[in-house]
């Protein structure tokens, strides 16, 4: 937006999905000596679940903390549907509708699991010009979620299975086009799982696009149209299910994949 | 040039203490963490305890010296680490920031009960302050003593910190908030030598300031304050640069002190340390969107509206009909209660709510007497409204550059830019030792003049605030409040300019305690600086913490204890006869729980609702919840040392 023209005109030319609601165009990200990112390419659609694997850190996170603006890059642009949102704080790209939840929860913990999903709605009543009533948003959400028998409940006291599907319910209140799940799936038990994916093929049918962390593979493989794969902060393949569970280099990657399922969240 | 010579002479004296004093808090900072604001009272007391024994014992003076730097401070340092610090290892900054500033009242309030205060006492200068001339100035004795100490404990840290196994241990860890925790894990015995060291490090600085400027319990615990801000400089960790710090800001001083003579300039000499620490502050780069805050990690239920505003009736309700009985003095008393509690009431909002850790309340409170004792030849309600537009715009404009603070830079801010009013506008306004004369403000058709129809104004004025401050807490905004406190992060990633909030609570704080400096002065018509002095501030959030910041029962508590405190006194046992040696005593054991005492009685309050069977609670069958994974999360990453997730 702020960009001089010569410069996002360059950069744009540097897009290959000009349809994409997300485009990563070579982002870096250097802390210190470690490179957590290198030179990233990834894009995200309307309508479709992309997701994003790799072992433990690949720089998964850090890749969502620069798209969601709390992370600037060392290098690289970040697109939001046609817009270049490099330089925006990450308020202003919420407000075109990014979403994401946390791996490392950040809930309102002093809230219950209704004013937190209330509390989203009513940021998003604050910046949109929709008029739904909040509650009647937060509501529908928490049901949707599968919170309602714990609707009260203050979210500190809440296991983190649950506390994830909080954070899940609160991003879902600002209606985002672009939702982030950054490991939302661990801590749930088997038909919990289950239910979130649904929610997400649910989600996606509606517009949504989404960009999945995940360690379970079962889930990746199930809801995913496209995956992308990154290791050592390069993104090392990307294609459909089928084509990423044929990769060679994927499977060198990810040799051992079920211990790292494993270790994604304590036992 | 023999003036540019004697004020360079002055200059690096001073600098030299300044670097003392930042060298002792730097190295426990690095060791454990812990920022030490106590560290100006152990200086003070160190020195008291070098004249207690030189001049009030007359024990040989070199014999003292050692008693002091190698015993007693030292062993001072071990207690503290033992009783105060160890507990708190690896807490949240918001609690070792309590702690620390009680201590800091404590020792104050120590040193008031032991040398009275109104006692003129002179710590003569080493070498009878006899000296050399360097061409027209004379340099004595005691400022070489002052540099060759300075350069001697530089080499002596450089060669711990670099050639020994101890020394290495030492170091900064501070940079990682994995490692950092991990101090926590760090051998016991490196931390008694950093807190040992430190004090001793405080107690030579003590004792070489107090000669050149003065035996006085106050100025010489905010005259070693002022060496926080070289400490600063050296963003808290770096010796070498807060050394340079330190002699850069003695130097300015002195050469602005002594070229800028006039009236108002010259007394800026004085605030400079605070000046400098306040725009450094602003200028270091500060934590991104974290979620560590002042507030309670569990904040107790928030009151309804129905039974907040059936308490505030009651609350009015009962004062009236006390207020038969009380006698003037005792009306004026509960008066200042009700007005302190609406200070608190501020710090509810903006700390307890909010997050934002605030030690400059009372200099809000001052502005808005000033304002209210200006206006309209005072009394007015006009008065009260521009007491009140004032302090929100002077807190509108003091949030704009400190936004990005937290915790402890926030708290160190804030101190500054109260410790700066004092010196440049309080004691401008009212003159040393002056004071104003304030008016009740008049209501027309209602009495307020009278000391009992004063006091019920004021406990209608806190009833009303409070009820205000929680339906604001229990609103959408309030909502906001909470979550941004609780997790800027997720906050923004939703859509909130969290700028803007913290922006309007900070002003609406300011606004509340100008409310309270409006009422301030009816007290007794009149006002002087001292009762708007930075150290008030301080004792104003410590109450609160100890009353308990998030609850509207919690701040009257702290208040009325606070307030009634003189009716008490001879009842008292003697030690206990001092509100700071009491408040800081409160703080560093009540106040470790963030919600204080007001959270105690809510959360009694609420185990009697479950036993009578209002609001019954789901048991969860699931054994992790939310804090237990988070240290399960912490502990697992711990390994590898990253801090992922932010
Ligand atoms: N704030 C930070 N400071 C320094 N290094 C960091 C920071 N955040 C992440 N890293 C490093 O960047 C790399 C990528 O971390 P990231 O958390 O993005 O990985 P991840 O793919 O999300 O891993 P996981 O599967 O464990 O969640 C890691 O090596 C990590 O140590
Ligand atoms: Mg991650």
């Amino acid at each position: 937006m702020s960009a001089p023209a010569t410069e996002s005109s360059a950069a744009v030319a540097e897009r290959r999905d000009p349809h994409a609601v997300l485009e990563v165009v070579d982002v870096s990200v250097r802390f210190g000596g470690i490179n957590a990112l290198t030179d990233v390419r990834l894009s995200a659609r309307d309508g479709q679940i992309t997701g994003l694997i790799g072992p433990n850190g690949a720089g998964k996170t850090t890749l969502f903390n620069v798209i969601t603006g709390l992370q600037e890059p060392t290098n690289g642009r970040v697109y939001i549907a046609d817009g270049d949102v490099s330089g925006l704080p990450p308020y202003k790209r919420a407000r075109l509708g990014v979403a994401r939840t946390f791996q490392r929860l950040e809930v309102f913990g002093s809230l219950s699991v209704f004013e937190n999903v209330l509390a989203a709605a009513e940021f998003r009543h604050s910046w949109s010009d929709d008029d739904t009533p909040p509650r009647q948003v937060a509501a529908e959400i928490v049901d949707r979620v599968g919170l309602s028998t714990v609707s009260e409940e203050r979210v500190d006291a809440l296991p983190t299975g649950l506390a994830r599907l909080v954070e899940l319910g609160r991003s879902l209140a600002t209606r985002p086009r672009l939702l982030l799940l950054d490991e939302v799936g661990s801590g749930l038990n088997h038909d919990e799982t289950a239910a979130l994916g649904d929610l997400m093929v649910d989600l996606v049918r509606d517009g949504t696009a989404i960009l999945l962390v995940e360690h379970d593979v079962e889930l990746v493989m199930r809801v995913c149209d496209r995956i992308f794969v990154l290791d050592f902060g390069q993104i090392i393949a990307s294609g459909t299910p089928a084509q990423i569970q044929k990769n060679p280099a994927v499977q060198a990657a990810y040799l051992g994949a079920d211990t790292h399922a494993a270790e994604g969240e304590p036992a | 040039m023999s003036i540019f010579l004697s004020y360079t002479v002055v200059g690096i004296v001073a600098g030299c203490v300044y670097a003392l004093i930042a060298t002792g808090l730097v190295v426990t900072y690095n060791t454990t963490g812990i920022f030490n604001f106590a560290h100006g009272a152990i200086a003070m007391l160190s020195a008291y305890s070098f004249w207690q024994l030189w001049q009030g014992w007359h024990l040989n003076a070199v014999l003292s010296l050692v008693i002091v730097l190698l015993g007693l401070a030292p062993a001072f340092g071990l207690v503290v680490e033992r009783v105060l610090m160890r507990p708190i290892r690896g807490a949240p900054i918001d609690l070792t920031l309590v702690v620390t500033l009680g201590l800091l009242l404590f020792l104050v309030g120590v040193a008031n009960l032991k040398w009275n205060p109104n006692q003129v006492r002179n710590l003569p200068a080493f070498f009878n302050g006899s000296g050399f001339r360097l061409g027209y100035v004379l340099v004595t004795y005691h400022e070489v003593a002052a540099v060759v100490a300075t350069i001697a404990i530089a080499i002596g840290l450089r060669l711990l910190f670099n050639r020994t196994r101890t020394g290495v241990a030492m170091r900064a860890v501070v940079d990682n908030a994995d490692l950092l925790a991990m101090a926590g894990g760090r051998p016991v015995r490196v931390q008694q030598l950093a807190w040992a060291l430190s004090c001793s490090l405080a107690a030579i600085a003590g004792i070489l300031l107090a000669p050149i400027a003065r035996l006085d319990i106050l100025l010489l615990t905010l005259l070693v304050v002022d060496g926080y801000a070289a400490a600063v400089i050296g963003r808290l960790r770096s010796l070498p640069l807060a050394v340079g710090g330190a002699m850069a800001i003695g130097l300015g001083q002195h050469y602005l002190g002594g070229y800028l003579t006039s009236g108002f300039l010259s007394r800026i000499q004085y605030v400079i340390p605070m000046i400098v620490l306040f725009f450094v502050l602003i200028l270091l780069p500060q934590d991104r969107l974290k979620s560590a805050s002042f507030a309670g990690a569990v904040a107790p239920r928030v009151a309804g509206f129905k039974s907040s505003a059936v308490w505030a009736l009651v609350l009015v309700a009962a004062t009236a009909l006390l207020s038969l009985n009380l006698s003037g003095p005792n009306l004026r008393t509960a008066a200042s209660g009700f007005i302190l509690a609406l200070v608190l009431l501020s710090l509810m909002l903006l700390t307890g709510y909010g997050g934002m850790v605030s030690i400059c309340q009372m200099t809000f409170v001052g502005l808005g007497a000033v304002v209210m004792g200006h206006v309209a030849s005072g009394g007015s309600l006009l008065g009260v409204a521009a007491a009140v537009a004032a302090c929100g715009a002077a807190g509108f404009i003091l949030a704009l550059p400190t936004l990005k603070m937290r915790g402890l830079y926030l708290g160190l801010a804030t101190f500054a830019f109260a410790a700066v009013m004092d010196q440049a506008f309080f004691t401008q306004v009212f003159g040393t030792g002056g004071s104003l004369a304030i008016s009740r403000p008049r209501i027309p058709g209602i009495p307020t003049q009278s000391d009992q129809a004063f006091l019920i104004l004021c406990s209608v004025v806190f009833a009303v605030a409070a009820v205000v401050v929680l339906a604001v807490r229990r609103s959408s905004f309030g909502r906001r409040l909470v979550a941004v406190n609780d997790s800027p992060a997720a906050c923004a990633t939703l859509g909130v300019n969290v700028n803007v909030t913290k922006l309007v609570v900070f002003t609406a704080s300011a606004a509340l305690c100008g409310l309270a400096g409006a009422l301030y002065g009816g007290v007794t018509h009149q006002v002087g600086a001292f009762d708007f002095a930075a150290l008030l501030s301080l004792v104003v959030l410590l109450l609160a913490r100890v009353g308990g910041i998030n609850t509207a029962t919690g701040v009257l508590l702290g208040a009325f204890t606070f307030a009634l405190f003189p009716i008490f006194v001879p009842h008292l046992p003697s030690f206990l006869q001092s509100q700071f040696l009491l408040t800081g005593l409160a703080a560093v054991s009540v106040g470790r729980d963030p919600n204080g005492i007001g959270g105690r009685i809510a959360d009694a309050a609420a185990k009697l609702r479950e036993m009578f069977g209002f609001s019954p609670k789901p048991a969860f069958t699931s054994t992790g919840t939310v804090t237990g994974t988070a240290a399960a999360v912490f502990l697992e990453e711990e390994g590898r040392l990253v801090s992922a997730g932010h």
